[in-house]
């Protein structure tokens, strides 16, 4: 039995690989994540969007038609520039939303813009108008998240642009928090700021509390 | 080391034991991976992109390391995975406890309504007894 002493990893390695076969197998890579902006369950889309994003680089030229990230989005619901307000539907998930009808929105005051940096990050400067809903912090609080006050309007959320998701994963909270209507702007702070668009700083809580 | 924890009996119902408790645990989440993903998703501990991942292998890893426990197949090797499998479940219970939060365990299912807790701990605490027991190499009886 003495040369069997260092004998167990193999076997346990082969364990664990069978495991995993078996289980993708039986699921047959069908399974939708719970998060409802489409990852399948290894997140091939989410993947997907941020290698696109690195490639693109953080900033880009502001001009949403052309070279941006959006251009060969898969998201139907993504929203692009229109003549009047863009309408963020309740279609079941957040959807994107891309620069130039954030603008509008922002223009209008016709959304709740939401923050999703930390609280350092936001202070630094932020869209004004802004709350921060930092998503580390707030992921443990689901009150926090249903008792966001929109007055009615849409929520959009955004976080630090390039490769952060903070923003993907907080307005999937707050959807399940029961906001039907949520956008994300993908494209970030540093977006934003490329393109000239007026900055905050300061600090501000989610609606007055803290 | 105690004899009677190596002989060969006890080594052996250690590990009936262990496989039991992981192909209980393992089929009662092996048909609803979806809802299984849901409880992984409130333990906050899984990056979301592998939340599934996790859910559709590890009932099965629990299913197979089962197996080799109660056919005695590289039993051994099922016992060490179970523990190790089992220290890394209790120390997912023991962070959500201390954070605070207070969500369904998951460990067998959703029929199982138990929550995180201290009780949950202590069982878990058993289970790591039984299945190192397990992994323990029987004293040969010549």
């Amino acid at each position: 039995m003495s040369d069997r002493h260092s004998g167990s990893l193999p076997g346990i390695l082969a364990m664990l690989i069978a495991g995993v076969l078996l289980g993708l197998s039986y699921n047959a890579i069908g399974l939708r994540s719970r998060h409802p902006w489409g990852l399948d369950w290894i997140g091939r889309d989410k993947l997907a969007e941020l290698a696109g994003m690195e490639a693109v680089g953080v900033g880009g030229n502001g001009d949403p038609g052309s070279s941006s990230l959006y251009s060969g989005s898969d998201d139907p619901f993504a929203i692009g520039p229109t003549a009047q307000l863009p309408e963020i539907p309740a279609v079941g998930r957040p959807v994107r939303i891309e620069l130039s009808a954030l603008e509008q929105y922002f223009e209008a005051d016709a959304a709740l813009i939401i923050d999703a940096r930390d609280r350092f990050e936001f202070e630094e400067g932020h869209i004004p108008g802004a709350i921060n809903l930092p998503y580390d912090e707030v992921i443990t609080d689901p009150v926090v998240l249903e008792s966001v006050d929109t007055g009615g309007r849409p929520i959009v959320t955004y976080c630090g642009g390039g490769t952060c998701d903070v923003s993907l994963s907080l307005a999937g909270e707050l959807f399940y928090a029961g906001h039907e209507r949520v956008a994300v702007y993908v494209g970030g702070f540093p977006e934003w700021v490329e393109a000239g668009n007026p900055v905050e700083n300061g600090p501000k809580g989610p609606g007055g509390e803290s | 080391m105690p004899v009677l924890l190596t002989h060969p009996l006890v080594v052996r119902a250690c590990q009936i034991a262990t496989g039991v408790v992981f192909a209980w645990a393992g089929l009662a989440k092996i048909g609803d991976p979806l809802a299984f993903a849901e409880q992984i998703h409130n333990f906050r501990m899984v990056p979301v992109f592998a939340e599934n991942l996790v859910a559709m292998t590890l009932p099965w890893i629990e299913v197979v390391a089962a197996l080799a426990l109660l056919l005695g197949v590289r039993a051994r090797d099922g016992a060490i995975l179970a523990s190790v499998s089992l220290v890394v479940f209790t120390a997912a219970v023991i962070a959500a406890f201390a954070r605070g939060l207070d969500i369904e365990c998951g460990c067998f299912g959703t029929a199982d309504a138990s929550r995180v807790g201290v009780i949950k701990i202590g069982q878990n605490l058993v289970f790591i007894a039984l299945a190192v027991g397990a992994s323990l190499r029987p004293a040969s009886r010549s």
